[in-house]
């Protein structure tokens, strides 16, 4: 793994040397297009290397999945004989395992580039793993970016309320019990709510994403029984990502409550909420995006097991059923998904914030 | 000496530092004697050795947790769990630790390319979702004890030790009081261990800490899915043990309320420990605490 360092910076000094002068005068004079264009090949750079870091870290792994495909196969009594060798090479061959593995990563890396192919789905064959993931990310999208973004706003308000108000009993109890919570796993609150509402009540489904008895379609039934379905699920990441938004919103409230501005706001007479949404909030919530951007990377570890669970046929149910299956393709492709969105989230965040800010400047 | 009076002044100045550091003793205390505590509740017998007593107790004045579905008493089985949660804390934590501080000095002190090349890749390790690769590496892995386990969770966790503390390094460098130890012709690595690293311990300490709490909640999940270390019981493996039996329904309300209960306590105190550090030593941030 770290025997891929050099080259990245490689890649980066060439991409550097090759601009040629004219180029770097026109560059001179636009910092901010400057800033975009090396902040877009640093992009690029990070996403090759960190691509290279995943298919290498799996291909390393010892295990035969085809091995685990032909024993599968013959259970099924596909074949009922010993799979012969040619059947071994054309698998081989199939999952793009065939060759050493630098050619093993370069058809890999150019398949996925040029094709957005991730090669065929073990489990699944011949499916390609890229259909299987496309499958079950509505459900991951659906199910993790609502639950994400209502705890960023829900943290953001009751953090800001705590850090304005602060000193009062009941920001006292939230800056705590955030503090205490924040590092829960949200797996934990999964459980809870799962006994208390599924099993004890018996109020709430606690598995699957819809009720099996209804189609899927665009109906009223269904969409109300994704909701109630995925009540439980999303209330897990939601109760646990508002207490650490809480704790940051506020941590980033207070140095800016001592400010001029804020104190010349109240001398002429505005409102208590006046002055906390447009003038004391609006200097939070710009880095808070920032992290949100980032924190979506931890929300899906998290989530692996918020899915697992609840049997919920998002990507982190596909992933685990993937590993005990040795679906390599599956794996990887997966991995690969949640690098290139959290990167790309990051470099949106990235490129998108001086144009919201001013005072952001990442350029020299 | 002067460390400790150092440590005391610094306790007594954040009261939430104070709280998580004893919340912690307790519970390695706890931990340090589980064996004599195990000895004392089977008084005579091992209370973990499967059939010991019967099945599915409820919690009573003898089994104060009851049983579970294999006659093994509860009280003592958690306790023991704790032990070893707290232990694969402590090895991922050490060994994270030293790597990110390790990288962090090298990158942060040297600068220049080596920093360029060290920053980039910690940067790409970050955004790598970690959980996925150390289920494959379990899944493949069989029979892994709890060293491999600490070590394979380290792996994915030392860029965070190493972001932070590089950070640090980085304003620390530019001091007065570097330049000046420069300028007397103080090697680089005496400049490092008497100037950079003391001042660098509480932040040392906050990477310690995130990483401890990192692997334990790693070794929690790893277990819920069933790809543990074998032949240890650590708490997310009674946690997975209540919900793959159906402890849930039986009853056995404690096998699966105390794992969670202690672990969040344990999280609770981690993490004051870890923002109480980070308030006493960034002036910033003092007072945001609001006590």
């Amino acid at each position: 793994m770290r025997a891929d360092a050099p080259p990245v910076v490689a890649v980066d000094k060439s991409q550097d040397a090759a601009s040629p002068s004219g180029v770097r005068a026109w560059l001179s004079r636009h910092p901010l297009a400057a800033y975009a264009i090396r902040r877009f090949g640093l992009y690029l750079v990070e996403l090759w290397g960190a691509l290279t870091i995943a298919f290498f870290f799996f291909r390393l792994m010892p295990g035969d999945p085809i091995q685990t495909l032909i024993q599968t196969l013959q259970q099924n009594y596909v074949y009922n004989a010993q799979a012969s060798t040619e059947l071994i090479a054309r698998y081989k061959h199939e999952f793009g395992l065939d060759g050493n593995l630098l050619t093993q990563y370069f058809k890999y890396m150019e398949k996925l580039i040029l094709h957005g192919d991730l090669g065929p789905s073990l489990i699944n064959y011949p499916t390609p793993a890229q259909t299987v993931i496309l499958r079950s990310l509505p459900w991951t999208i659906g199910l993790l970016g609502i639950s994400a973004v209502l705890a960023w706003i829900l943290g953001m308000i009751i953090g800001a309320i705590a850090g304005w108000r602060r000193g009062k009993l009941g920001s006292a109890i939230a800056t705590n019990l955030s503090i205490a919570l924040s590092h829960v796993p949200y797996f934990f609150v999964a459980l809870i709510l799962v006994y208390v509402f599924a099993y004890s009540m018996g109020l709430l489904p606690a598995r699957s994403a819809y009720d099996s008895n209804i189609n899927p379609g665009i109906s009223l039934a269904f969409i109300g029984s994704v909701l109630k379905y995925g009540l439980l699920p999303g209330l897990s990441i939601v109760i646990i990502g508002t207490f650490s938004w809480i704790l940051s919103t506020r941590m980033l409230m207070i140095p800016i409550l001592g400010e001029d501005y804020l104190v010349y706001a109240e001398a002429k007479g505005l409102k208590g909420s006046r002055i906390l949404t447009r003038y004391a909030l609006r200097n939070c919530y710009l880095p808070q995006i920032t992290a949100f951007g980032i924190s979506l990377g931890f929300i899906f570890n998290g989530n692996v097991l918020v899915e697992q669970l609840f049997n919920y046929p998002g990507l982190g149910t596909t992933l685990v059923t993937a590993i005990q299956q040795l679906d390599f393709n599956t794996i990887l492709g997966v991995t690969d998904i949640a690098i290139f969105s959290v990167l790309t989230a990051v470099l949106l965040l990235d490129l998108l914030l001086p144009l919201l800010d001013p005072r952001v400047k990442y350029w020299k | 000496m002067r460390l400790l009076t150092a440590v005391l002044r610094t306790i007594r100045h954040s009261r939430r530092l104070a709280i998580g550091l004893i919340i912690l003793g307790v519970l390695i205390l706890l931990a340090l004697f589980s064996p004599l505590i195990a000895k004392a509740i089977g008084g005579g017998q091992d209370p973990i050795e499967l059939a010991a007593y019967d099945r599915w107790l409820v919690p009573g004045p003898k089994h104060l947790l009851g049983t579970d579905q294999f006659g093994r008493d509860v009280f003592a089985m958690v306790v023991k769990a704790l032990a070893v949660s707290l232990q694969i804390g402590a090895i991922a934590g050490v060994i994270s630790t030293v790597v990110g501080v390790i990288v962090a000095f090298v990158a942060g002190y040297k600068g220049g390319w080596i920093d360029g090349i060290l920053s980039t890749f910690t940067g790409i390790l970050l955004v790598i979702p970690t959980f996925p690769l150390l289920i494959a590496l379990s899944a493949y892995a069989k029979n892994v004890s709890l060293f491999q386990v600490g070590v394979m969770i380290s792996i994915f966790s030392w860029p965070f030790a190493a972001k932070t503390i590089r950070s640090q390094v980085l304003s620390l460098r530019t001091r007065p009081y570097v330049d000046l130890a420069r300028v007397g012709k103080a090697r680089d690595i005496e400049i490092i261990v008497t100037e950079l690293l003391p001042n660098l311990l509480p932040f040392i300490g906050v990477g310690f800490a995130s990483s401890a709490l990192g692997a334990i909640f790693g070794l929690v999940g790893l277990e819920i899915i069933g790809l543990g270390p074998g032949g240890v019981i650590d708490l997310g493996q009674i946690i997975f043990n209540a919900i793959g039996t159906g402890a849930l329904t039986l009853g056995a309300w404690p096998m699966f309320v105390v794992p969670i209960g202690l672990l969040t306590l344990l999280f609770a105190a981690l993490n004051m420990v870890n923002i109480g550090l980070e308030e006493v030593y960034n002036p910033r941030l003092r007072g945001v605490a609001g006590e």
